[in-house]
C-alpha cells in the first residue's frame, strides 16, 4: 500500500478522546499509513485513566466500614490512589468483579447482609446503564446496594483542552460511544465554536482511516472545515433519547476532579437529591481529601495531548503493563497500553 | 461408597485401592492396566522416544467444551506432537482436596479414558493424594507421557521465507474460560478446541520432512508463542491479519471485552513452520485429510534479524505483537 505523501510540513495534531478509538488506533497500525508530520494524540478517553487518586481513596475507605463490600469493573483494581490500589488492598471475598452495573444488583441479593457499593464510573456511555440501575434500585430495591459515583462529561473535558492553545490540537475524532448516546449535535460545538474539524466514526481499522483522512483534507485546506458524521448508522444527531432521559432522570452537574489535570467546571454527573439515599458517600463519611502529589508519572501530559506516550521518560523503562505506574498504562484502554502493546516500534 | 472424597482415599489403604478401582480403573475402561507393582515396565523397539509431563490446574474444572481431565490428556498428547512423537503411555498423579465430589472425579477420569481411547495410548500408572480443605482448589493433575518420535521428522534450522500455518480458528480456549470464569452472561456457542493433535503426525507423514518445527499456541497465544519461535529463529515474523482464522463470536466477545485474542489460549492447535515453497501442500492436506478445514497460512519469516513478530493489518498498517507481559486470564491450563 503506498503511504500518504505530506502536502504540509508543519505537525498536524490529531486527538481521538474515547479508549475504545485509541485501541483501534493501536490495533489497526493506521500509523503505519500516515506520514510523519501527522500525530495521532489520545486525549481523556479512558475512564480508567482519569480517574482521581481521591476516589481510590474513598473507596479503599468504604472498606474500613463493617460488612461493606464493593464491586467494580476489573481495570479499576489496579488504579493507584493516594497510598495504595484496591487489587493491593483486596482481601478475599471484600472486592468483586463485574461487567455491568446489574451485575451489581446479583452480588447484592447474594449478600443480603452486607452492603455493596457499585463502583460507578464512566462518561456519558456508562452512565445511563448505571442510571438505569440506580433507578430500578431506587423503585424496587435491593436496599443494600449503594453507589459511589466518578462519572465524567465529555464537553466540559474538550472544552478544557480545547481552550488551551498550548495544546495546539489541529483537529477531532469525536468519542464514538459517547456520540451514540448523546448525539452527534453534541459535539458541533467543537467546530462552530472552535474552528476545528472533526468528525464522527467508527471502531473499525477502516473507519479510523476514513476519519483520519477526512480530518487531513480540512487540515490542508482541501476541504471546507465542517463537522462530519461518518458513522450515522450507530450515531443519530439527536442521539439515543431513552439513554438521555436516564442520564437526566438521575444526575445532575457539578465540578469534577480528573486525575493530574484538576478541577474541571461541571464536568461530574452526580446524584440528584431524589436518588442521593442511594449515594455512597451519604451513608458512610469517607475522605475527600484532593492532594495533588509531584510525581514522575506524566499520565497527565498525555491525557491533555502534549505528549506522545513514547515521549515519557518512564514509558516502557519504570512504566510498563507489569507495573505500571500510571493509570494510563493499566487500562487496556489507556492511551500508554494500547501503545505498548501494539505500536512500540514505529516502522 | 460415600460421595465426596475423604483423607483416607489418598493414604494408600485399602480405601484408596477401592477409589483406583471404583472410579480410576472403570472410568478409563480398556485403556487403564491394573498392576501391582508401583512402576509400570515396557520394551519398545523404537530408537527415539519423546517424554513430556504437564501440571493441570484450570478453573473452572468443567469448562464448555471440555473438562480438567480431558485437557490434562490433550496437553500432554500434544506435547508429544510437537516433537513429531505419536504417543504410548501416560501416566496421571491426583491431587485432590478433601471433599471434592467423587461424581465429578467420575466424569474428569471417563473424558480422561474417552481421550485416551480415540488417541490409542494406555494409561499405565499413575498416583492420587489426598489434601485437606482448602489445602488445594478442587484437584489438581500431573500427566506424564512417552512416545515414540517419527523417523520423517526432524526439526531444522528456521530460514527467510519459511511460512507459518495453523491448524484451526485461534483463541477459543482462552475465550470459553474467559466466558465460563466471570459467568459472562453472553449468549455464544464458543467452546474451547481441546482436542488432541497426536493423528497430525501419521496424517502429515509423508510431509513430515518438510515441516521444521510444531508448537501448539497455549499460554499467551499465537502471539507470544510466535514470538518464541522468532527468538529462537533469529529472523522477523510478518504476520497477514487477513489470513488469521477466528471465529466471528470469538472476536466479538474478545471486542466487548477488550482482549487481543492473539494472546488467548488454544488447546487444540498446532502452529507449524514449513520449508519455503511446501506451505501450500501442507495445508492442502490438513484441510482435505486432516479435519483441520480452517487451517490457514497466516504468515512467514522474513530476512530481518530483529526477531519481532509484525502484523499487515487490514487496512494495510503495520503494527508489533510483543510478547505477553501480563497474563489476561490465570489458570487456563
Amino acid at each position: 500500500m503506498m503511504k500518504m505523501k505530506p502536502e504540509i510540513e508543519k505537525t498536524v495534531r490529531i486527538m481521538e478522546v474515547c479508549g475504545t478509538h485509541t485501541q483501534a488506533i493501536a490495533k489497526s497500525g493506521i500509523r503505519y499509513l500516515l506520514p510523519k508530520h501527522v500525530k495521532l494524540l489520545s486525549g481523556p478517553g479512558c475512564p480508567v485513566c482519569v480517574t482521581h487518586e481521591s476516589y481510590i481513596d474513598g473507596a479503599i475507605d468504604l472498606l474500613s466500614y463493617q460488612n461493606v463490600i464493593l464491586a467494580t469493573f476489573g481495570d479499576m483494581l489496579k488504579v493507584k490512589g493516594t497510598y495504595a490500589s484496591l487489587s493491593e488492598i483486596k482481601r478475599k471475598d471484600t472486592i468483586f468483579t463485574v461487567y455491568s452495573p446489574e451485575d451489581a444488583i446479583t452480588l447484592a441479593r447474594k449478600y443480603p447482609h452486607k452492603t455493596v457499593v457499585f463502583l460507578a464510573v464512566g462518561f456519558e456511555t456508562t452512565a445511563p446503564i448505571i442510571g438505569a440501575t440506580i433507578k430500578n434500585v431506587f423503585e424496587q430495591g435491593p436496599e443494600n446496594l449503594l453507589f459511589l459515583t466518578a462519572l465524567k462529561r465529555m464537553e466540559p473535558i474538550l472544552r478544557f483542552i480545547l481552550e488551551n492553545e498550548e495544546n495546539r490540537i489541529d483537529g477531532l475524532i469525536c468519542p464514538g460511544h459517547v456520540a451514540s448516546v448523546l448525539g452527534g449535535d453534541a459535539f458541533r460545538f467543537v467546530t462552530e465554536e472552535f474552528n476545528l474539524p472533526a468528525v464522527v466514526c467508527g471502531f473499525q481499522g477502516e473507519d479510523m482511516k476514513k476519519g483520519v483522512y477526512s480530518l487531513l483534507d480540512q487540515i490542508e485546506g482541501k476541504q471546507p472545515v465542517t463537522f462530519l458524521n461518518l458513522y450515522p448508522n450507530c450515531v443519530r444527531n439527536q442521539g439515543n433519547p431513552l439513554a438521555k432521559e436516564f442520564i437526566n432522570e438521575v444526575y445532575e452537574t457539578e465540578d469534577g476532579f480528573w486525575r493530574g489535570i484538576g478541577e474541571v467546571g461541571d464536568s461530574a454527573l452526580v446524584l440528584k437529591e431524589k436518588y442521593q439515599r442511594l449515594d455512597a458517600k451519604k451513608r458512610f463519611p469517607i475522605s475527600e481529601k484532593i492532594t495533588l502529589k509531584p510525581s514522575v508519572c506524566q499520565c497527565s501530559e498525555i491525557i491533555l495531548g502534549r505528549k506522545a506516550p513514547y515521549e515519557c521518560s518512564q514509558f516502557g523503562v519504570n512504566c510498563t503493563p507489569e507495573n505500571p505506574l500510571g493509570p494510563c498504562m493499566i487500562s487496556s484502554e489507556g492511551a500508554c497500553s494500547a501503545h505498548y502493546k501494539y505500536g512500540r516500534v514505529i516502522f | 461408597m460415600i460421595n465426596k472424597i475423604q483423607l483416607y482415599h489418598g493414604d494408600g489403604g485399602v480405601k484408596t485401592n477401592e477409589l483406583i478401582r471404583e472410579i480410576f480403573l472403570k472410568s478409563y475402561g480398556e485403556v487403564g492396566k491394573v498392576s501391582l507393582s508401583d512402576s509400570f515396565v515396557f520394551t519398545t523397539k523404537a530408537s527415539k522416544l519423546a517424554y513430556t509431563t504437564d501440571s493441570f490446574v484450570v478453573q473452572p474444572l468443567f469448562f464448555r467444551g471440555g473438562d480438567i481431565g480431558k485437557l490434562a490428556i490433550c496437553g500432554t498428547l500434544n506435547d508429544l506432537a510437537t516433537a513429531g512423537a505419536k504417543p504410548l503411555y501416560i501416566s496421571a498423579g491426583f491431587i485432590i482436596e478433601e471433599g471434592f465430589d467423587i461424581e465429578a472425579l467420575r466424569q474428569i477420569a471417563c473424558s480422561m479414558g474417552e481421550v485416551c481411547k480415540r488417541n490409542n495410548v494406555r494409561i499405565v500408572t499413575g498416583d492420587t493424594k489426598v489434601v485437606e480443605k482448602g489445602s488445594a482448589d478442587g484437584i489438581f493433575i500431573n500427566t506424564s507421557g512417552i512416545g515414540v518420535v517419527s523417523e520423517q521428522y526432524f526439526p531444522c534450522e528456521i530460514e527467510p521465507g519459511d511460512e507459518i500455518i495453523i491448524t484451526g480458528t485461534i483463541a477459543e480456549h482462552g475465550t470459553a474460560i474467559l466466558l465460563d470464569r466471570y459467568d459472562l452472561a453472553i449468549e455464544t456457542s464458543i467452546k474451547s478446541d481441546c482436542c488432541a493433535l497426536s493423528h497430525l503426525i501419521s496424517d502429515l507423514e509423508r510431509i513430515l520432512p518438510y515441516i521444521k518445527l510444531m508448537k501448539d499456541p497455549t499460554r499467551g497465544g499465537v502471539a507470544t508463542v510466535l514470538n518464541e519461535i522468532a527468538e529462537f529463529a533469529g529472523f522477523n515474523v510478518e504476520l497477514l491479519e487477513n489470513n488469521i482464522p477466528i471465529h466471528p463470536q470469538v472476536k466479538a466477545v474478545n471486542e466487548i471485552l477488550g482482549i487481543d485474542p492473539l494472546y488467548l489460549a488454544c488447546e487444540g492447535r498446532m502452529l507449524l513452520v514449513a520449508k519455503k515453497g511446501y506451505g501450500s501442500e501442507i495445508l492442502q492436506l490438513l484441510q482435505d485429510f486432516c479435519g483441520c478445514r480452517e487451517a490457514q497460512m497466516i504468515g512467514c519469516f522474513t530476512s530481518d534479524r530483529q526477531k519481532l513478530v509484525y502484523m499487515q493489518t487490514k487496512i494495510g498498517g503495520k503494527r508489533v505483537l510483543p510478547s505477553l507481559e501480563s497474563q489476561t486470564v490465570p489458570r487456563i491450563c
